[in-house]
This record gives structure tokens, C-alpha cells and sequence, in this order.
């Protein structure tokens, strides 16, 4: 059950990645630029303000997912890392750990930034908070995938 | 724009409260995971707590309460840029405080 929940855990994430990155691209974009014919400006050239509901249903859905293997994580795989003396695993789970709730406490602003009609008074706001969500997201995905090749997927 | 700044509201504090519960270890409350009991105690054959929950609880307390308080037309003389430097210094925080493990 706890190992198909974290495969579940993994493959939102993974959804909520694309749609984090996209979006932070797209936001980024000069406007000058909406016309370029190369993949990555097309890649970039995406409505970024589509992304704003889901990203934050997908979020809300990792982290609940998160919250309940958080305990067999720290029953499991917490003193499989101590016994190993991995410190820096160790230690970037505490960051995941920290940058999950600070994601999640960020969100009521975010969404709220990318509320139609967009507001040209939060632009910058509506940027960085963007590119916040994706650092959170990038590094909680990134240590997630470690600890499960240290660990394995048997919870 | 009332809800836009109730919810501007709630993010700022709640980072804001989020840091400083870590920080001071105020937890709202305690899971333990051998009994797998919520405590606001912390009882001595309990076992190992999880804060986190806890932590996050008393962030979320602490943004709605903030949102519901705080007069809209305070919220709405805050600058912008307050909505994203908050939780940026939130995250430069906490990695400031886990670098010790990397040490």
C-alpha cells in the first residue's frame, strides 16, 4: 500500500514538474520573443496563466501524499541514513521537508497572483513567487528520487 | 481584490510563522510514531515525535488568524514585492538553518 502511494507520490510530482517549469518558463518570456519559430521559444510561448489552478491542485496532492509516508519514511529510511551516516541525505530531507510546508504556505499568494483579470502591480510578484514554487518543486522532486535510490521503493 | 489580499495576507504570515515554529520548536501539537498518538504533551514513553505536523499547524493557524484580522486596507498599502521576498528569505532561512548537515 505505503510503496504504491509513493509511486503515486512520484508520478504527481513528476506532473506537477512539467507544469511548475512551463509555467516559470513561459512567465519569463520577453515579449518580444512570443514569435520566435525554435523549439524552445515555443516551449516558452505557453499561456502561463493556465498553469495557476493546477499547479496548485497538483502541489496540495504531493504534499498530502507526502504527509502520510512522511512516518514510515522516518520508522524506514531516517535510521537506514543515520546508520549509513549519510548526513547530507539526511539533511536534504530536512530541506524537502521545509521547502514542502513553505511551498504549500506560499500558495494562497500565487494562486492569488495569477487570479484573472492579471494584475500588472503583482508582475514581479507573480514571477518570483512562480520561480519559488519551481525551486521548491525541482529540489523536493530531486532529493525524493535520491532517497529512493538509496532506500529502494519498499516502504 | 478582498480575497486577493486575504490570501496575500495568509502566505505572508504563515511563512513568516512557519520559520520562527521551527526555529522556537512551537508545534501545535506532536504526532508519535511508535504509539501513533497526537499529543500536546510530550509524554516521556511516547517515543520519537513528529513536529512537522505540528509546525505546520501552527503556520496555517497563524495565516488564517492574520488573514482574518489584519484590516484589508493595511494589506493593500503593503508593497507587492513583499508577496515574494517573504518566502524567499522563508527558504534562505531554512537552508541557513539545515546547513549543518552539509557541513
Amino acid at each position: 500500500m505505503m510503496t504504491a502511494l509513493l509511486i503515486l507520490h512520484g508520478l504527481f510530482a513528476v506532473a506537477l514538474l512539467g507544469a511548475v517549469t512551463h509555467q516559470a518558463l513561459a512567465a519569463s518570456v520577453p515579449r518580444n520573443e512570443r514569435r520566435a519559430r525554435s523549439f524552445f521559444s515555443r516551449f516558452r510561448t505557453t499561456d502561463a496563466s493556465a498553469y495557476g489552478t493546477p499547479v496548485v491542485v497538483l502541489f496540495v496532492a504531493v504534499m498530502i501524499m507526502g504527509a502520510v509516508l512522511y512516518p514510515r519514511f522516518r520508522l524506514v529510511v531516517r535510521p537506514l541514513l543515520q546508520d549509513l551516516d549519510l548526513r547530507a541525505a539526511n539533511g536534504a530531507f530536512e530541506l524537502k521537508e521545509h521547502f514542502s510546508a513553505l511551498g504549500v504556505l506560499l500558495l494562497p499568494a500565487y494562486w492569488a497572483c495569477w487570479k484573472q483579470p492579471l494584475e500588472r502591480s503583482y508582475d514581479g510578484a507573480r514571477l518570483w513567487l512562480t520561480w519559488i514554487v519551481a525551486l521548491t518543486v525541482w529540489w523536493n522532486f530531486i532529493v525524493g528520487q535520491l532517497l529512493v535510490s538509496i532506500r529502494g521503493l519498499a516502504l | 481584490m478582498k480575497t486577493h489580499s486575504r490570501l496575500m495576507m495568509f502566505s505572508l504570515t504563515a511563512c513568516l510563522a512557519y520559520t520562527l515554529a521551527y526555529y522556537f520548536d512551537w508545534s501545535l501539537f506532536r504526532y508519535y510514531l511508535t504509539s501513533g498518538t497526537i499529543d500536546v504533551a510530550a509524554p516521556a514513553t511516547a517515543g520519537p515525535p513528529i513536529l512537522w505536523y505540528g509546525w505546520l499547524a501552527t503556520a496555517v493557524l497563524a495565516g488564517v488568524t492574520a488573514a482574518i484580522v489584519v484590516p484589508r486596507g493595511f494589506v493593500v498599502r503593503l508593497s507587492p514585492e513583499l508577496a515574494w521576498l517573504v518566502p524567499a528569505v522563508a527558504l534562505l532561512a531554512a537552508l541557513m538553518y539545515e546547513v549543518r548537515w552539509f557541513l
